[in-house]
């Protein structure tokens, strides 16, 4: 049997164990170097050698976790990258303990996102919350022992009732493995309301992870006590574990005859997360949670998408995939405006077309990209999920996705002129930094403009892969 | 004999739900402990004996000793003691419990399935709305923590539902057990109480919109 996953886990633990150890900020900056170098060969060989592999019995390098991989291999250096300078004043030990976790942040995550068994990718979402509670808790003041507070308590609920819609699954499933493709197997003759009462449940548990309704807040305040380049990774990375581990339980409701009910379920959370994404950006104050909230947003219209099915579920793919890009681009600018400002606060922060040309330039072309004009990927998606909405005839839904995106259209575009333009309120400090790092976030962005304009092939045979069910 | 102890058990859900002070709380857990025990031995006794030892062994030291005993440094270290302020009917509660009791009795006699234990479900069921009651309807941070605690044990009930097939899921019920009740524990015991000072949860609302 290959053992690939599970050295890569042996590595990256001892890795991290090495990095938070070391005795020098340099060699914190070497050990975590070395993991992320392994990290992108190992995304590499998932890609080519290790396609359809079954892996140390509990994983499998399926499409499904091959592309969020990869996605992973592109966005964490950039956020580790731009966490050294970040945390350039924080003594050793912060420095140090940081990294640590997020090596071990992103060793859990690629574990989910290979896990071919319920109760793995549960165990490692379970992992993600204590690496994640550490980092949200780095600054140590208040308000981050409030967030990690509750990001703790809510995941920990959250987790334990998925754990009760695990148990119900594989009980009604009468299955004694907990593997998806044996469970698939077995649930197209399980007791239809026991299948509902699990996945509801599931749905809701790993919601917390997911960012959309109904425990998508505590990802807000994790995002906002967070340091902005681990946001980068919490808003992105995380969330897609979420959505890895609910596309999962998604496809093997696809074999029963609840799935429908699914569906419905599905579109009534995405839009109720479109709701408050859309109303959120309006009244939120603070930059941090202003992109987390475009965060619920745009989760809402992935799950809406897969609610709606067929082309949809494609494009949700492709939206989730995109978002990565986008999204932690734009956190990671934000980090920059904050080594400007020293803040998030939006009535006060502007001029920073002034200050820094290119964080302000890379601002307005990633919200443009968020907001899904061309030749943003999410144009794409977009675009698919409504048309494939208006041809099931469901015209109610198209209406309220139409003026909710309207409302968020609005929000965006008039809070980051308001950054670039609207007159400074706030003290500023020289950055010496600040350029390049806008650029490196800037890069993210090229890539996830290039992914819109030029579509590559693999990337559709994947995503087809995915959602070939 | 083991309805009899699931059937204690569903007591101790409803007397969580009028319970005013504190320190029945943790007195409440203890006999949940203790009763998930016994529910153990006597549901799991054809299991491998290391699986069962481990299972035995983890119930009685964690759920029937530890988390009880960090239950009541809490309300020392925090001084805590009222779960609303004085004059306060429970009656909404009880309400409440009943109704999360009934519903979860409906959805089992709609279920009508033999494929789960339905004693077993039911109970577990109506720990998971009790414990999201106790989270929604009261204010204090300590009443969410018993909150989580009893979804917890109602999720490690059910796994002993199904342990006799699959120990594994027991097993991993357990590894929810002690990674986060510690962490949530700990917090309480050497953060919150420490930093925030206050036990309501008006005390942690800087983190908002």
């Amino acid at each position: 049997m290959d053992m690939t996953m599970f050295y890569y886990i042996v590595a990256a633990i001892a890795l991290a164990a090495m990095t938070g150890l070391a005795r020098s900020r340099r060699l914190v900056v070497s050990f975590a170097s070395v993991f992320f170098v392994m990290q992108a060969a190992f995304a590499v060989w998932s890609v080519t050698a290790g396609a359809g592999v079954q892996s140390a019995q509990f994983f499998t390098f399926d499409a499904t976790g091959t592309l969020f991989m990869v996605l992973m291999a592109i966005v964490s250096p950039f956020a580790f990258v731009h966490s050294f300078d970040y945390l350039r004043d924080n003594n050793l030990p912060e420095f140090r303990l940081y990294n640590m976790l997020m090596v071990l942040l992103c060793t859990a995550v690629s574990a989910v996102y290979f896990a071919n068994n319920i109760a793995v990718t549960w165990i490692f979402l379970e992992a993600t919350t204590i690496c994640a509670a550490g980092i949200i808790y780095h600054r140590r003041s208040p308000e981050t022992l409030e967030a990690t507070w509750k990001y703790i308590f809510v995941c920990s609920t959250g987790i334990a009732m998925a754990y009760l819609g695990v148990l119900i699954l594989s009980s009604a499933a009468h299955e004694g493995s907990l593997s998806y493709e044996s469970l698939r197997e077995a649930v197209a003759h399980c007791n239809p309301l026991y299948l509902k009462i699990a996945f509801l449940l599931v749905l809701a548990g790993y919601s917390c992870k997911m960012e959309i309704f109904p425990l998508y807040t505590i990802g807000v305040d994790a995002n906002f006590a967070a340091p902005a380049p681990a946001a980068s990774l919490i808003s992105t990375v995380l969330v897609n574990a979420g959505f890895v581990a609910i596309l999962r339980v998604y496809r093997l409701m696809a074999a029963s005859v609840v799935f429908e009910w699914v569906q419905s379920v599905l579109v009534l959370a995405g839009v109720v997360s479109l709701v408050i994404g859309a109303l959120f950006l309006r009244r939120t104050n603070n930059y941090k949670r202003f992109l987390s909230y475009s965060t619920v947003e745009n989760m809402g219209i992935a799950a809406i998408g897969l609610g709606i099915g067929g082309v949809a579920a494609w494009a949700a793919v492709l939206h989730v995939a995109a978002h990565t890009l986008i999204k932690s681009s734009m956190f990671l600018q934000i980090g920059v405006v904050r080594s400007i400002y020293d803040g998030y606060r939006i009535n006060r922060l502007g001029d920073y077309m002034q200050l820094n040309r290119v964080g302000a330039a890379g601002l307005m072309l990633g919200a443009l990209a968020l907001l899904a004009f061309p030749p943003s990927p999410l144009f794409v998606s977009e675009l698919m999920i409504l048309r494939q909405t208006m041809g099931e005839g469901q015209w109610w839904l198209v209406a309220v996705i139409f003026l909710l995106l309207c409302i968020v259209i609005y929000s965006i575009f008039s809070r980051v002129i308001k950054l670039c333009y609207q007159p400074n309120q706030s003290p500023t400090r020289k950055s010496e930094h600040a350029t390049w790092l806008s650029w490196s976030a800037f890069s993210l962005l090229a890539v996830a403009f290039v992914v819109g304009l030029t579509m590559p092939e693999w990337l559709k045979v994947w995503i087809e892969q995915i959602v070939n069910f | 004999m083991i309805l009899s102890l699931i059937i204690l058990y569903v007591v101790t859900l409803v007397y969580l739900s009028i319970t005013e002070r504190f320190r029945h709380y943790a007195t409440l857990m203890t006999y949940q402990g203790w009763l998930l025990l016994l529910i153990a031995l006597l549901r799991l006794h054809s299991i491998h004996w290391l699986d069962l030892l481990f299972v035995v062994t983890e119930t009685l030291i964690f759920k029937a000793i530890v988390v009880p005993m960090m239950l009541r440094r809490i309300i020392k270290h925090n001084k805590i003691n009222r779960v609303q302020p004085a004059g306060r009917s429970q009656f909404g509660s009880l309400v409440m419990s009943i109704v999360a009791l009934v519903a979860s009795a409906c959805i089992t006699y709609l279920v009508a399935d033999d494929s789960i234990n339905q004693a077993f479900f039911c109970v577990s069921l109506y720990a998971l709305l009790s414990g999201l009651i106790l989270i929604v309807m009261r204010r204090r941070l300590f009443a969410h923590l018993v909150g989580f605690l009893t979804i917890e044990n109602g999720v490690f009930l059910f796994s002993m539902a199904m342990g006799v097939e699959m120990p594994i899921l027991i097993n991993t019920a357990i590894l929810l057990d002690i990674v986060m009740s510690i962490l949530l524990l700990g917090m309480f015991l050497t953060k919150i109480g420490d930093r925030i000072k206050v036990d309501d949860t008006d005390s942690l609302t800087s983190v908002k919109d």
